[in-house]
């Protein structure tokens, strides 16, 4: 029976930002939520438990106060939950929370069959996390994944590639990162949630993980773009009729 | 002194949130005009354990604290005052009225399959001689071997159509006077009582409400709920965990009219600018937020008081009496903000002008309710 591990990242909550008077983006009342495609995820690992049976491991990395997510991964299914945890863990690069994940994967998730991430995360999208975290492991990684099954120690997968549909197998243990329309993640219900807290999870502090390598990247700044906007008033008589389609054809609208 | 909600209190206001606006915003507008009720959204919230939160796991409940329960009635009340509604009186009141003064075996039988949602309950308290005045009822129950005889007529029953499980408040002894009335639970396939066709309202559409008619209703001595005599002391009880419902599903309303206040108000250009801009509009918008504010805090005190097990009546009133009135007063507010297009079908805020209509006047009028606080405070 396998062991699904199932990686999620606890990311703001878009709809809580708010743009200050001087354009400046304000962080100060957002909550956060289990990134989109981590649900995919959380829910894909659920559907293979239900028929292969096994155990399905939920592991994230973020600062003490995400204990909240934990639980909102606890509820969706999972089994049990590894948590590498430090104030320094939140605003992680890719390459940073890849290395996390890996040495969590080694020191205490060993043997594992397959390993579930989102295609990319609802905060950053870089696409980066799941593919490391395989190449830490030295394990496959199949990316764009529509589909997936578990079959005589493989995982057999549909990838969504632009010219089509393109289906590959890896011996396991394999990475797998999924695509919104593999599935719709379930709302967990009230009995879950409550349980959620009754699961046991495994925190491991930055003391007790190998370090990890320096930030590439610094954010200096971040503010709202702007669109600019033409303005240009129009009447309803067919002369101003015509300029409005004229002004459409020089801007190539229509 | 401390007002932080639980991480399970948040993450399940959330998941009521989500669930809202995948399976009730897409509903609410053809449920409201159609006056229909959506039998298979109450499937769904049943499938996701909203059907009996507060209701111990032995009884097919999920467990939770009272506050949750209302954290969920106002989240769902915001995308749909009918369905909060419903929720609120099949929980808040036909549940909790087993789960406080039912047996073992009327909890095994009646209560599991409501906190489940396998059926929908409902209170039948007034008729139509006896509104605010329920000492005016005439329906009677008389023993006559095991069983008691019904007979009498009931109206405004919510879910009274559609329910399963029918509380229902009969005289057994008239002359005792307020120690004289007993409750009764009537499953819904009872011969003798009869449901009539749901009232055309003018808001709380998609909430089914009937009259109730007995004619020789035999109901069976063990469905007495409680002691003989004891069912106004039960109703009492009834009103004040139903009222901090009443209560969310008012701040669901407020909530839904502040949220498409601030939307219209920024998006809607008049002379030049939004007319958010105008201190007219801001000042009715910063009212509205205030008052959504202080009601929250008056709904979620009497919840948790009742959580620690502690008086809670007074407080449910005043919730309830300042959250529906305060409901009715933006709720036409925000109309206003909205003009001309605010006064039409498709906007939301018409639709919750005309539900938080109903919240002053069910379980006990805004006048009964300042009764009730008044003699409390007056003591
Ligand atoms: C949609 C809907 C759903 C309902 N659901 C249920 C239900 O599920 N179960 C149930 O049992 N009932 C239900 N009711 C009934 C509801 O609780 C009553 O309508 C309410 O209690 C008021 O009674 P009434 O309508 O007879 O008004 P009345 O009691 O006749 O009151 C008329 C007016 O007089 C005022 N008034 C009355 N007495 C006094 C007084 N002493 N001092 C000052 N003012 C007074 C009232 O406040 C009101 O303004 C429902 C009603 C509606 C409309």
């Amino acid at each position: 029976m396998p062991t699904i591990i199932t990686c999620f990242k606890w990311v703001v909550d878009e709809s809580y930002i708010r743009q200050g008077t001087a354009g400046e983006l304000d962080f100060s009342v957002v909550d956060y939520r289990i990134s989109d495609y981590d649900r995919n995820a959380i829910e894909e690992a659920m559907r293979l438990k239900a028929i292969y049976g096994g155990e399905v491991l939920a592991l994230t990395a973020g600062v003490p106060e995400a204990t909240k997510s934990i639980k909102d991964a606890l509820s969706r299914g999972p089994d049990r939950a590894f948590f590498a945890v430090d104030p320094s863990f939140g605003g992680l690069e890719p390459a940073q929370t890849a290395a996390l994940l890996a040495a969590v994967v080694k020191a205490h998730i060993t043997p594992y069959d397959l390993i579930l991430c989102g295609e990319g995360s609802g905060d950053l999208y870089a696409q980066q996390v799941g593919p490391r975290l395989a190449e830490h492991l030295g394990i496959p990684s199949i990316s764009f994944v529509q589909k997936v099954d578990i079959q005589e120690g493989k995982v057999i997968a549909e990838r969504r590639v632009e010219e089509g549909i393109e289906v590959v197998a890896a011996t396991l243990p394999a990475l797998v990162t999924v695509l919104p329309d593999i599935n719709v993640p379930r709302i967990p219900g009230v009995k879950d949630t409550l349980m959620a807290s009754k699961k046991p999870v495994l925190s491991l502090k930055k003391e007790d993980l190998p370090p990890i390598p320096e930030p590439y990247l610094q954010t200096l700044e971040m503010k709202t773009a702007k669109l600019s906007r033409a303005c240009e008033k129009f009447g309803s008589d067919d002369a101003e009729i015509n300029r409005f389609l004229n002004a459409l054809r020089k801007k190539a609208a229509i | 002194m401390d007002f932080k909600l639980t991480e399970e209190q948040e993450l399940i206001r959330k998941n009521m949130r989500e669930f809202a606006e995948k399976h009730v915003d897409p509903i609410a507008v053809e449920i409201d005009e159609e006056s229909r009720h959506p039998a298979e959204l109450f499937k769904k919230l049943a499938d996701n354990d909203w059907m009996g939160m507060p209701i111990p796991v032995e009884y097919g409940g999920a467990g939770s604290d009272y506050l949750t329960h209302i954290i969920a009635v106002e989240e769902l009340s915001r995308s749909c005052a009918s369905t909060g509604f419903t929720v609120s009186i099949h929980v808040g009141i036909a549940e909790m009225l087993i789960l406080l003064f039912g047996n073992e075996d009327q909890k095994k039988k009646y209560l599991t399959p409501l906190a489940k949602g396998q059926n929908l309950g409902a209170f039948v308290l007034t008729e139509p001689g006896a509104g605010t005045d329920i000492m005016a009822a005439t329906t009677t129950a008389v023993l006559d071997g095991n069983d008691y005889v019904v007979n009498g007529a009931k109206t405004f029953t919510s879910n009274g159509p559609t329910g399963g499980t029918y509380l229902v408040f009969a005289w057994t002894d008239k002359a005792a006077g307020r120690k004289g009335m007993s409750a009764f639970i009537i499953p819904r396939e009872t011969p003798g009582m009869k449901a009539g066709e749901h009232f055309k309202k003018m808001g709380l559409r998609s909430s089914q409400t009937s009259e109730i008619l007995f004619k020789d209703c035999r109901v069976p001595k063990e469905n007495l709920l409680g002691k003989p005599g004891d069912g106004m002391a039960m109703a009492m009880a009834g009103f004040d965990n139903g009222r901090i419902g009443i209560a969310a599903q008012s701040l669901g309303i407020l909530q839904a009219a502040l949220d498409e206040s601030i939307r219209y108000a920024k998006q809607r250009v008049q002379f030049g600018q939004p007319i958010a801009r105008q201190q007219a509009i801001s000042w009715m918008i910063a009212n509205m937020a205030t008052d959504l504010a202080a009601a929250r805090f008056l709904t979620y005190n009497a919840a948790w008081l009742k959580d620690q097990k502690q008086p809670f009546s007074k407080e449910a009133s005043m919730a309830k009496l300042f959250a529906s009135e305060k409901a009715m007063e933006h709720t036409i507010k925000a109309v206003q903000i909205q003009g001309g297009y605010g006064y039409c079908k498709g906007a939301k805020v018409e639709r919750l002008m005309r539900d938080a209509k109903i919240t002053e006047i069910y379980e006990g009028t805004s006048e009964a309710q300042r009764m009730v606080i008044s003699g409390n405070v007056l003591r």
